[in-house]
């Protein structure tokens, strides 16, 4: 005989709504690099205002696993499902603040700033790989699925190129200060998306340790020769 | 009619049976007990199969499973006591320090003395007194006077109840609350200086903070003693065990780091039993 349906039942509403976040995380992203694409203060804003609803599906499902844990004492499977879950909504509140970071660069680049079109290029393919990654950590996590999880380094890999790319074409931007300054700002955006890449392979490494029991960096960046 | 145990694989002789061979008391301090292919019958019924396990000095041992799986039988062979029972018997082995307990040379008694058992209902002795009761034991060996009344203060402090008992010790033990009760008969069983402590579901008739008086009394006790706890309680296996055991239908089915065991169990029936997925 099955036991414990109601707190089976709590577990599983609480995943969904911590992967939830995660699409929530999506959106915001893509809105915001419309936004920077055709520099959309307002939707920019909008971005802002609703980091709102990121942040209170952060404290929602913190409260809810804080109760969980109180109340049902979850342990071996289950316990690593709620303590990775934790450090999932931990980074999806993270990536929401990353977005919030690009909406609130692009006024400060003024109404029609000088542009670079191969570094709003190189920044848009930045963000449809980070968006991609981070549906690829949710998928991952929601299937369980290692390899899958594992994979996520190697895809970041490219974000992280592109982002040395984004760098090498703002110090050869030229002497125009105007533009200058406008490719320097353009570089805290690559830095936001490159950390969304970096939380998505986080979340990889929730998804290992749910599964294997082990919790282990995929990649360490202060021990770079071991990746 | 009261069965005599057989001890069909055990192969101590009466030399090796060393301090078991007599009633004595020895040093308080942790042992190594060993439990090798034990098997224990009720009758026809083996209630634990083919049993193989070492509990470590100055360690606690928590034994879960569910109602029936054979913990309590279990450890109740450790101090012979499964073999007052009418048909039951035993098989294997059980050594304390690699002393056979079950060797035929070995008295019964010193087994009891040197593994003492508390139990899950408090049980004082009703018509004596709180110092009688801890008394007792150590008069059955013969002691008596001053050194008497060091060992009822050794055992009452050593089970944190001297303190609330030393003005009223010849009070009645039944008079004590629940939790005192049971810290009573922890004094009770230390009072004949026992190395290893066996523990039935001590605190499962006790409240919140009484139980969790004793559990603070396991994590002193340790330091002296190998205990070994049956327990129905998850969290408490979890909180105050270094070692716990899973048992079902009579068989050890994992043994490991309590930690392990609560995170990351090996065997997927115990992953379920500590989930409460079942039990």
């Amino acid at each position: 005989m099955e036991t414990r349906v109601a707190f089976q039942e709590e577990l599983r509403e609480l995943e969904e709504r911590a992967l939830q976040g995660l699409d929530m995380v999506v959106t915001s992203l893509e809105r915001v690099m419309e936004a920077l694409q055709h520099q959309d203060v307002e939707l920019a804003e909008m971005v802002v205002e609703d980091d709102d609803r990121i942040d209170g599906r952060y404290l929602e499902v913190h409260q809810g696993i804080l109760s969980l844990l109180a109340r049902q004492a979850p342990v071996a499977t289950d316990l690593r499902l709620v303590a990775a879950l934790l450090d999932v909504i931990k980074h999806v509140e993270r990536m929401g603040d990353q977005c919030v970071n690009i909406a609130k660069v692009i006024p400060l680049t003024g109404h029609e700033p000088p542009t670079d079109r191969a570094l709003l290029e190189t920044l848009a393919e930045m963000g449809k790989h980070a968006a991609s990654l981070v549906e690829q950590s949710k998928r991952a996590f929601a299937e369980r699925n290692v390899e899958l999880a594992q994979d996520l380094v190697t895809r970041d890999e490219a974000i992280n190129r592109l982002q040395r790319e984004a760098f090498r074409i703002a110090i050869e931007i030229g002497d125009d200060m105007d533009t200058r300054e406008w490719a320097m700002t353009m570089l805290l955006v690559a830095r936001a998306l490159e950390r969304i890449g970096d939380n998505a392979v986080d979340i990889g490494e929730q998804t290992a340790f749910v599964v294997t029991g082990l919790f282990r960096e995929f990649t360490d960046a202060s021990h770079p020769a071991n990746v | 009619m009261t069965t005599q145990p057989t001890t069909e694989q055990s192969t101590a002789t009466t030399e090796q049976a060393g301090r078991f061979a007599h009633s004595t008391v020895t040093e308080a301090t942790g042992r190594h007990v060993a439990v090798q292919d034990l098997n224990a019958y009720y009758g026809d019924q083996q209630a634990v199969k083919s049993f193989n396990i070492e509990y470590e000095p100055n360690k606690v041992t928590a034994m879960i499973g569910p109602s029936g799986s054979g913990k309590s039988t279990m450890v109740r062979c450790i101090n012979r006591m499964h073999e007052e029972i009418p048909g039951a018997r035993v098989t294997g082995k059980i050594t304390i320090d690699g002393e056979d307990l079950y060797a035929s040379s070995v008295d019964v008694t010193a087994v009891r003395h040197a593994a003492g058992m508390v139990f899950q209902k408090p049980n004082p002795f009703p018509t004596m007194s709180i110092y009688d009761n801890v008394a007792a034991g150590p008069r059955l060996t013969g002691m008596k006077g001053g050194s008497l009344k060091e060992r009822v203060e050794k055992s009452l402090r050593a089970a944190a109840l001297w303190d609330e008992v030393k003005d009223r010790l010849a009070q009645p033990g039944i008079g004590l609350s629940g939790g005192q009760q049971q810290r009573l008969c922890i004094a009770r069983t230390l009072a004949v200086e026992p190395e290893v402590i066996l523990m039935d579901e001590p605190c499962s008739a006790l409240d919140p903070i009484a139980t969790l008086r004793i559990e603070e009394l396991i994590d002193e006790l340790k330091q002296r003693y190998t205990i070994v706890i049956v327990t129905h309680n998850m969290q408490q296996a979890a909180r105050v065990a270094d070692s716990t055991a899973f048992m079902l239908d009579g068989e050890l089915i994992e043994v490991g780091p309590t930690e392990r065991m609560f995170t990351k169990p090996n065997d997927e029936r115990t992953e379920q039993y500590v989930s409460g997925k079942f039990g």
